[in-house]
C-alpha cells in the first residue's frame, strides 16, 4: 500500500468509528488545534504528560493564548477537571482506524482515559496497513516490562441499551487524531 | 430426565415466548447482527481464516500446562502475583483472601463471564465486600439481581423502558425512556465515581501471551481501562484456555473475534497489561494478581472429542445466528454461557442438573457451525454432549425402540407400512392429518401431517423406471424414509426432469433409513450401523452419483466418513460414497442442463433447507434453476434461517418449533408468492403443515415437483 493509500484508508477507517482526523503540518500547529478544541468546547484546562521540554513550551503557549490551564501531572487529583487529553500515539493502522499508545505512564492513561475528549498526535509515517505489519514492534514494546499498550479505535461507546450506539460511555466522548506529515 | 425438570423448563420457554418486547427485541438484534457481520468479514475468506484460528486455539490448547508455566515466569519477573484455582470454589477463595490482605473493601469489576461461571459477586458480598459492575449492561443486570442474558451483550432482554424505570429508582429522578444518551450519561456518572473510590479492580482477559506475561481485554467502553488502572489492586481472573503462546496467535483471533462479536472490525480498546504497572494509589507500582481458573479445564482439554469446546473466544455469535436463541433469549438458552457453546459448558462447568433440559435444545441448524470463528462443530459436540448426558441418566425409553426399529430395516419399514392402515381414522380428506389425540402429541397442533402413502416409492419403482441400454450416468438414488413413505410424488417428479436423458436411475432395495435421526437423538451406535448397512445396499462404487432429494440425508451421507473414521472396515467405502453424495439442484445443473423457460410469471419463494445450504454449502444453485424455469423467485431476510423443523426436536419443543415457523411463514407471505419451493422433505412436511393449519392457500412444492411442472407445462 503506498503512503498515500494508507493515510487515506486510516482516515476512512478511523472515521468510520467516529473518530476525527486532521492533518497538522507540525507539533505547533497540533499544539494550537488541541488548545483551540478545548476552548471551543468550553474546557479550562488540558492535560498533557510525557512531552519533552521544547513541545511543553510550545504548549504552553498555545493554552495561554486561549486562556487554558496546563497541568502535566497529578491526574488523579484533578480527575473531572480537565477537558482534554493531549498525548502522542505511537503507530496507526489503517485496516481499522486504529491508534497504538504506549500507556505504561500512568498519568498518560489517565489522560486519555478520564478526558472528556482525547486528542493524539501520530506522525503520518509512523501508519502500518494491519496490526500483523507492526508485530516486531509490538512485541518489542510487550516485552519492555511492566508496561501497558493501548490500541484505540474512536471513541468510548456501549450498544448496551436496546443496542443504540452511544459514544462517551466510560472514556472520552471525542477522539481527535493530528496527523503529521513530517517535512511538509 | 426427570419430569418435573422438564415440565419447568418448557414453562419458561412458554413464558419467553409470550414476551412480545423480548421477541421484538431479539428478532431486530439478530436481523442487525446479520448486516453488520456481513459488512465486517466483506472481502475476507473467513472459513479459512476460522480454521486457522481453530489449529491455533487447538495447539494452546495441547500445552496449556506448559504455557501457564512460561506465562508465570514472565508475568511474576514483571512483578505480577500468578495463582492457578481448581475449582470455583478454589478461585473465590484465593480472590476474597487478596482482598483481605489488601484491605480492600470497595470493589469495581469489568466485564467477565468466568466470575460469572464462578459466581463471585454472590461470594464476595457476602464476605461484606462492596462490588459494583461498571460495564453497562452487566450493571444494569447487577442492580436487577439477573445474570447476563448474552456474553457479549449482558443486558440485551431488557427494553428502554425497563432500564429507564430502573435508573429512576437509583437516582430518585425520573427519566427519560426515549433519551438513551442520558441514561448512558447516569452510568457514566455513578460508575466513575466508583471507579475513583474503588480499592480493587477486578477484570477479566481474552488473551494471556505465555511469551510474554502480558493479558489482554477487549473492550467498548473503556471500562477495563478505568478498572485496571484507578484502584490500587487489579485481580484479573483468567481461564485457562486464554493462554495463547504468543501475540501472533492472539492477533489471529483478534481479527475475527469483534467482527464476530458485533461486526465491528475492532472493539474501540484493546489493552495490553503486562506485570505491575506504575499506580500511584499503590505507592508506586500496582498490586497485581492474575488468577487462572481450570474448573475442568485441563482435563476438558486432555479430551480427544470435547477439547474442542475450549477453542472457543466467547464472542457470542452462535448465539447471535441461533434461532432459538433468538426466541427465547439467554435467560432460557444458557446457564452462564448462552448459546449453543452454552448448551455443552454447561454440563462440564456447572453439572448434569443445570444441563439436562438445556442440551436438548438444538435443532442442528448448522447455523452456529458455519459462523463459528474457531471453526467449532458445535451442533455436534452438542449432541454428544447430550449423548453423555443420557448415558449419566440412563436411556429413555424412546431411545431404546429407536435403536431396536432402526438398526432393523424389514421390522422398520414393516412399522412405516403399518402406519398407513393406523392412520386412516384420522385423516380427513384423505392427505393430511389435522387433529391427532392429544395424549399421542401433545402441542402438535401448529400443523397437520401428512399421511403415509399408500404405496412407498420402493414398491413403484420397477413399474416406473424403464431399463436404459447404454447410461452416460449411473445414479444411485438415496431416497429416504420420507420421499420413500410419505412423498414419493417427488422421486416420481425427480423422474419426469431427467426422462430420455439416457440416465439410469438405481433404487437399492436394502437402503433404509440415513441414520440421521439416530445420531441426532445421540444413538451413535445405532447411527453407525444404519450407516453400514446403506453402505452396503447403495454400492456406490458403481454408480457415478449418489443423488438425494433430502438434504438432511445428503448431509448425513457426507458425514459418514466421520462416523466410521474407527471402522477400517467400512471408513474407505463411507469416504467414497461421501464423495459421491450430491443434492438434486447440483446434480441437475451439472449433469442435466434444463432448458430455461420463457417466464410465465409465477411468484415462488424459496426455503433454504439448513442442510442444503450450510451443510451442503449449496445456495444459489436451487434459485438460478428456478428462474431459469420462468418462475418470479422472490427472496426475504430469512430464507437460510431453519423451518423450525428438525426432526424429532419438532416433537420434542413443539412451542419452539412453531414459534420459529410463524416467523419463517409470515416473511413467506409478505413476498406475495403462490408458492414455497424447498429442496427437502422435512422441510416440505414442516411448512405446508404450517400453511395447512393457517389455511393459507401458498402451495410447497418440493424443487424436483416445481421443475417439473413447469417442464411439462413448456412442451407441446
Amino acid at each position: 500500500m503506498s503512503h498515500n493509500d494508507l493515510r487515506q484508508e486510516f482516515r476512512r477507517q478511523a472515521e468510520a468509528v467516529s473518530a476525527v482526523v486532521t492533518p497538522v503540518a507540525d507539533p505547533a500547529e497540533a499544539f494550537a488545534r488541541a488548545a483551540r478544541l478545548t476552548a471551543e468546547q468550553g474546557g479550562a484546562c488540558l492535560a498533557a504528560p510525557g512531552w519533552e521540554a521544547d513541545e511543553l513550551a510550545s504548549l504552553k503557549a498555545a493554552c495561554e493564548r486561549e486562556g487554558l490551564e496546563l497541568i502535566t501531572q497529578g491526574l488523579r487529583e484533578r480527575a473531572g477537571e480537565f477537558h482534554t487529553g493531549l498525548t502522542r500515539a505511537q503507530w496507526g493502522v489503517a485496516e481499522t482506524g486504529t491508534i497504538v499508545v504506549n500507556s505504561a505512564s500512568e498519568e498518560l492513561r489517565l489522560a486519555s482515559m478520564l478526558s472528556e475528549v482525547h486528542v493524539a498526535l501520530l506522525t503520518a509515517a509512523n501508519l502500518r496497513a494491519d496490526l500483523f505489519a507492526l508485530e516486531q514492534e509490538l512485541n518489542s514494546t510487550l516485552a519492555d516490562a511492566p508496561g501497558y499498550l493501548a490500541f484505540i479505535s474512536g471513541p468510548s461507546r456501549t450498544g448496551d441499551i436496546e443496542l443504540v450506539l452511544t459514544l462517551g460511555a466510560h472514556g472520552p466522548r471525542q477522539l481527535h487524531i493530528l496527523l503529521l506529515e513530517e517535512g511538509s | 430426565m426427570s419430569r418435573a425438570s422438564r415440565r419447568e423448563y418448557h414453562q419458561r420457554l412458554k413464558g419467553a415466548l409470550d414476551n412480545r418486547f423480548l421477541g421484538q427485541t431479539l428478532a431486530r438484534f439478530q436481523g442487525n447482527y446479520r448486516g453488520s457481520r456481513e459488512a465486517g468479514f466483506s472481502g475476507m475468506d473467513f472459513p479459512a481464516l476460522a480454521a486457522e484460528v481453530g489449529a491455533a486455539k487447538d495447539a494452546a490448547v495441547g500445552q496449556l500446562e506448559e504455557l501457564y508455566q512460561q506465562f508465570k515466569a514472565k508475568a511474576e519477573a514483571a512483578g505480577a502475583t500468578v495463582h492457578l484455582a481448581h475449582d470455583a470454589a478454589h478461585a473465590r477463595e484465593i480472590i476474597a483472601g487478596i482482598a483481605a490482605r489488601t484491605g480492600s473493601r470497595r470493589i469495581v469489576k469489568s466485564k467477565s463471564m468466568t466470575s460469572e461461571e464462578i459466581h463471585l459477586n454472590r461470594h464476595l458480598e457476602a464476605q461484606g465486600l462492596q462490588v459494583t459492575e461498571t460495564d453497562l449492561g452487566e450493571w444494569i443486570i447487577q442492580l436487577r439481581g439477573e445474570g447476563p442474558s448474552h456474553m457479549v451483550a449482558p443486558a440485551i432482554h431488557l427494553s428502554r423502558s425497563q432500564v429507564a424505570e430502573l435508573f429512576t429508582q437509583v437516582t430518585g429522578q425520573e427519566q427519560d425512556p426515549e433519551d438513551i444518551a442520558a441514561l448512558v450519561e447516569v452510568a457514566r456518572g455513578r460508575l466513575r465515581q466508583a471507579m475513583l473510590e474503588a480499592d480493587m479492580g477486578i477484570s477479566g482477559a481474552n488473551f494471556a501471551l505465555a511469551s510474554t506475561g502480558s493479558i489482554a481485554t477487549v473492550t467498548n467502553e473503556g471500562n477495563a481501562r478505568l478498572v485496571t488502572t484507578l484502584p490500587r489492586v487489579h485481580v484479573a481472573l483468567v481461564g485457562l484456555e486464554k493462554l495463547v503462546p504468543d501475540l501472533n496467535t492472539a492477533l489471529k483471533i483478534l481479527r475475527l473475534l469483534p467482527r464476530s462479536a458485533t461486526g465491528q472490525l475492532i472493539s474501540t480498546y484493546v489493552t495490553w497489561v503486562t506485570g505491575a504497572v506504575e499506580c500511584a494509589a499503590a505507592g508506586g507500582r500496582k498490586d497485581l494478581h492474575i488468577v487462572f481458573l481450570d474448573n475442568g479445564r485441563l482435563a476438558l482439554s486432555q479430551d480427544p472429542v470435547f477439547s474442542q469446546a475450549l477453542r472457543c473466544v466467547r464472542c457470542g455469535s452462535c448465539a447471535n445466528v441461533c434461532p432459538i436463541f433468538g426466541k427465547v433469549g439467554g435467560h432460557n438458552y444458557g446457564h452462564v454461557y448462552i448459546g449453543a457453546i452454552g448448551l455443552i459448558l454447561t454440563y462440564f462447568y456447572h453439572g448434569l442438573e443445570a444441563a439436562q433440559e438445556l442440551v436438548n435444545n438444538c435443532l442442528n441448524c448448522q447455523a452456529c457451525k458455519v459462523n463459528c470463528p474457531a471453526d467449532i462443530d458445535l451442533p455436534a459436540l452438542i449432541k454428544k454432549t447430550a449423548g453423555l448426558v443420557m448415558a449419566e441418566q440412563g436411556r429413555p425409553l424412546k431411545n431404546q425402540l429407536l435403536r431396536r426399529v432402526m438398526t432393523n430395516r424389514p421390522l422398520f419399514h414393516f412399522l412405516l407400512r403399518r402406519a398407513y392402515l393406523a392412520q386412516k381414522p384420522l385423516a380427513g380428506d384423505g392427505r393430511k392429518i389435522r387433529h391427532l389425540p392429544l395424549f399421542f402429541a401433545p402441542d402438535q397442533e401448529f400443523r397437520s401431517l401428512p399421511v403415509v402413502a399408500a404405496e412407498p416409492l420402493r414398491d413403484r419403482w420397477s413399474r416406473l423406471v424403464p431399463p436404459v441400454a447404454e447410461p452416460r450416468l449411473k445414479v444411485a438414488l438415496f431416497g429416504g424414509c420420507l420421499v420413500d413413505f410419505v412423498y414419493p410424488e417427488q422421486g416420481e417428479a425427480l423422474l419426469e426432469l431427467i426422462d430420455g436423458q439416457n440416465i439410469q436411475v438405481d433404487y437399492a432395495r436394502d437402503q433404509s433409513c440415513c441414520g440421521l435421526p439416530a445420531a441426532m437423538a445421540s444413538e451413535e451406535e445405532t447411527a453407525r450401523e444404519v450407516a453400514r448397512q446403506n453402505l452396503a445396499a447403495l454400492n456406490a462404487e458403481h454408480h457415478d452419483y449418489v443423488l438425494t432429494l433430502c438434504a438432511s440425508c445428503a448431509s448425513h451421507l457426507k458425514n459418514y466418513p466421520k462416523l466410521l473414521a474407527g471402522d477400517p472396515g467400512w471408513a474407505g467405502r463411507a469416504e467414497h460414497l461421501a464423495a459421491k453424495v450430491i443434492d438434486l439442484a447440483s446434480f441437475l445443473q451439472k449433469e442435466v442442463g434444463l432448458e430455461p423457460t420463457a417466464a410465465q410469471g409465477k411468484a415462488v419463494a424459496y426455503h433454504a433447507p439448513c442442510h442444503l445450504c450450510r451443510g451442503l454449502g449449496v445456495h444459489e444453485a436451487p434459485k438460478e434453476l428456478l428462474r431459469d424455469a420462468g418462475y418470479d423467485y422472490r427472496p426475504y431476510d430469512d430464507e437460510e434461517v431453519c423451518c423450525g423443523f428438525g426432526g424429532s426436536y419438532s416433537l420434542d419443543f413443539p412451542e419452539l418449533s412453531a414459534a420459529i415457523l410463524e416467523r419463517k411463514l409470515g416473511q413467506v407471505a409478505a413476498t406475495g408468492a403462490d408458492t414455497l419451493v424447498t429442496d427437502c422433505p422435512g422441510c416440505v412436511l414442516q411448512l405446508e403443515g404450517g400453511l395447512d393449519h393457517l389455511g393459507s392457500p401458498i402451495k410447497v412444492r418440493h424443487l424436483a415437483q416445481a421443475l417439473a411442472e413447469t417442464k411439462k407445462g413448456s412442451e407441446p
